[in-house]
């Protein structure tokens, strides 16, 4: 009787899962209707009922859903919804089927969709990190459309970070969010010591190290951190100066590089001195700030998000450009870190449809940009939307400060830079170099091993 | 080295040794209930903010779809790939064939080949097949793996011949002698493997990934994976997330766990 039971027990779940896989794979193959994806979300047959009424009235003007992969919930995905809705106003039956893949997740899909050939497996639009843009366009000249003439005016985009998307004098994206650089300091640690955000304002790092070995003395906090497995702040100071590690024929440009070697020196004399932490991990870098080891923070705006994730500490943060380097050509006080664009890919099912999308929406609504900015704080690149009253709003967190168009001033500042195709090799290679000058290794024999690796890296 | 100043060696080793492998399920219960901001801070107290977590979790992601098809994948994988394996452990070592042994060799040797290796052609052969975003897509790849194959082969060579010998007399073909001579006997073998193949259908990620594309068919490695990939990470919530993921392999490891040991080493009872 009991073995009876397990059997007909067994079958029961057999037979529910298998006919839940028949609807699963049925679901799927009709991707573009946007109904099993409702469904499945939100539960709400109310929902699915309306949705299923746009589909209807969409399948009458022919298929107006266009697939987007992008990863972060409440950044990137919340603002193409908002994209959405704000294009949804002039054509009703447009939809959008977004689907949440993470970036490291989106580089093996595309390395497979790639590799095997299948291109026909690629959304319409996807999101893609700056830093990688240059090595997919080059790497995979099939993957993304040429955007250059196809009426987005790109003149309107920051030029610091539209050239992450343009390849040979081609654009092959539409710039989304901004990596500007920000240095952002806490007021009431500063004062201990008796200083203000003023006075590490339009400095240069040899001051910077002056005032943060002061500070360090007098209470303990180190004025910046870092993780040790990257090397992004040496990229932000290069960048500050429009120096790459690339020389002009995409060949490594690391042995020989005055700039980069000051910028290698420059960060070991700050952690010699205290005036910067070295975390082992990115929750680590995340806690130095957020649970006080370190009265200051160095990085694209985006990291704004988690220093605001410490609310106890509103109102005690203010922001400032960072430190330019000291007695190099051309240096400047702004650079950029991050940030990502959106492209569309070979595989779109309405190229006409999803050009005209981004330039209703990302290049040309000044509305999306307000709805996202304090929803998201997602802050634009596109020039127009930094007139848009919202960016010159006070941000209380910030002490006031009008965070937002400091911003999008210093993102017009910023110098742009080839950050080449095999950016992630070089950064990782110069982490290596990061992790042993600071042990104690020459400068110069760390920039010829980093130079061999990134040169293996690229045969 | 007096016997008491030994036995008191050998329990501070053993309290170091379950400290060291039950912190981080404990703290991984506490990490849930506090905010991120205490997470990070390395808080080691119960919090208060369970329910925010739970609530901002099931308001950013489909938690229970993506549970269901956790489930359901890894329900499917478990029988389907018992009985498969079992099947070929059993033929590998019951029947005669004068090349079963070379047989047998290759498929051990496909245990050597890493499944990345093998990413892009299957993608490219489940394209083609129209199998992508499917659960017989999903499953497929898991259903004869060779260590499980391995594990019955092993199992069956401790099946008395006898019985087999017994049965047919008796008048059973050779599928009712499987399953119901050979199964009910090595049922501490299928429990072994049923903990250790729905493990790996559970925590299955990277095939996953690359053939579900569409946000039906989502599992919950692959929403502790997009908790991970935004800009700020909600540590308390990534960690509410973790617990429910955990809960349903240590249910079944648990209640499978008297007959784990035996199956692992090969008894049959």
């Amino acid at each position: 009787m009991k073995r009876k039971l397990i059997s007909v027990f067994m079958t029961v779940i057999m037979g529910c899962t298998l006919l839940a896989g028949c609807g699963s794979s049925g679901d799927s193959a009709g991707t573009s209707s946007g109904e099993s994806t409702v469904a499945m979300e939100n539960n709400e047959d109310a929902e699915t009922e309306t949705k299923e009424a746009d589909t209807k009235e969409a399948d009458t003007d022919g298929d107006q859903t266009l697939t987007v992969w992008a990863w972060d919930k409440s950044f990137n995905i919340y603002s193409m919804e908002e994209a959405e809705k704000v294009y949804q106003k002039d054509h009703p039956g447009f939809q959008l089927e977004i689907v949440e893949v993470g970036w490291d997740d989106m580089q093996t899909k595309l390395s497979t969709i790639v590799g095997s050939g299948n291109y026909d497996q690629l959304p319409d639009i996807l999101l893609m990190q700056d830093f990688a843009y240059q090595k997919y366009c080059i790497t995979y000249p099939d993957l993304f459309q040429d955007l250059t003439d196809c009426g987005i005016d790109f003149s309107q985009f920051a030029e610091g970070k539209l050239n992450a998307s343009v390849v040979g004098g081609k654009n092959y994206g539409v710039p989304f969010d901004n990596g500007t650089e920000i240095a952002a300091y806490r007021t009431d640690i500063l004062e201990q010591a008796g200083y203000t955000v003023e006075d590490l304002t339009d400095i240069d790092w040899d001051r910077f190290i002056e005032i943060g070995k002061d500070v360090f003395s007098k209470t303990g906090y180190s004025l910046c951190s870092v993780q040790a497995a990257s090397s992004d702040l040496i990229y932000q100071m290069l960048q500050s100066a429009g120096v790459s590690t690339w020389n002009e024929d995409d060949t490594p440009n690391l042995v020989g590089n005055d700039v980069l070697k000051q910028c290698v020196g420059i960060y070991k004399t700050m952690f010699e001195e205290g005036v910067m932490a070295i975390t082992n991990s990115w929750d680590e870098y995340i806690a130095t700030f957020t649970s006080g080891k370190s009265c200051g923070v160095i990085n694209g705006c985006w990291i704004m998000a988690s220093i605001q994730s410490a609310e106890d500490t509103s109102g005690l943060w203010q922001i400032t450009n960072l430190p330019s380097l000291p007695g190099v050509e051309g240096a400047t006080n702004y650079s950029n870190q991050g940030g990502s664009t959106w492209a569309i890919t070979s595989n779109c099912s309405d190229f006409d449809l999803a050009v005209d999308f981004l330039k209703e929406t990302f290049a040309g609504s000044v509305e999306l940009y307000e709805t996202i900015l304090p929803g998201a704080g997602a802050l634009s690149t596109w020039i127009p939307a930094s007139e848009s009253s919202v960016y010159s709003e006070p941000q209380e967190f910030y002490g006031g400060q009008e965070v937002f168009s400091l911003l999008t001033d210093f993102a017009e500042k910023t110098p742009s830079v080839n950050l080449g195709v095999y950016y992630t090799e070089a950064n990782t290679a110069l982490a290596t170099l990061l992790a042993n000058v600071v042990a104690g290794s020459d400068i110069d024999d760390e920039l010829k091993i980093a130079q061999e690796t990134v040169e293996f890296s690229m045969q | 080295m007096s016997e008491k100043f030994k036995t008191v060696l050998k329990y501070a080793f053993l309290i170091i040794c379950t400290v060291v492998s039950v912190f981080p399920l404990l703290w991984m219960v506490i990490a849930a209930t506090n905010k991120s901001v205490d997470v990070i801070a390395g808080k080691l107290s119960l919090g208060t903010n369970l329910v925010e977590n739970y609530r901002n979790l099931i308001g950013q992601q489909p938690l229970w779809g993506n549970f269901w098809n956790s489930c359901k994948y890894a329900i499917l994988v478990t029988v389907l790939a018992l009985v498969v394996s079992s099947m070929a452990g059993y033929a590998f070592e019951i029947y005669r064939d004068k090349a079963k042994n070379m047989v047998f060799s290759v498929v051990l040797m496909t245990m050597m080949i890493p499944f990345v290796a093998l990413m892009v052609p299957l993608f490219q052969i489940y394209s083609r097949l129209g199998l992508l975003n499917t659960t017989v897509g999903f499953i497929l790849p898991s259903l004869a793996t060779p260590f499980l194959i391995m594990m019955f082969r092993t199992g069956a060579k401790a099946f008395p011949l006898d019985i087999i010998e017994a049965s047919r007399l008796e008048g059973l073909s050779e599928f009712q002698i499987f399953f119901r001579m050979f199964m009910p006997t090595m049922k501490s073998t299928y429990a072994a493997a049923a903990v250790v193949t729905f493990m790996n259908a559970w925590n299955n990620y990277l095939w996953a990934k690359v053939i579900m594309s569409d946000n039906t068919t989502q599992t919950m490695p692959m929403l502790i994976s997009s908790l991970t990939s935004g800009y700020v990470t909600d540590y308390g919530m990534l960690m509410l997330a973790v617990l429910i993921t955990t809960i349903p392999t240590a249910i079944v490891f648990f209640a499978l766990q008297k007959y784990f040991v035996e199956g692992i080493t090969g008894a049959v009872k």
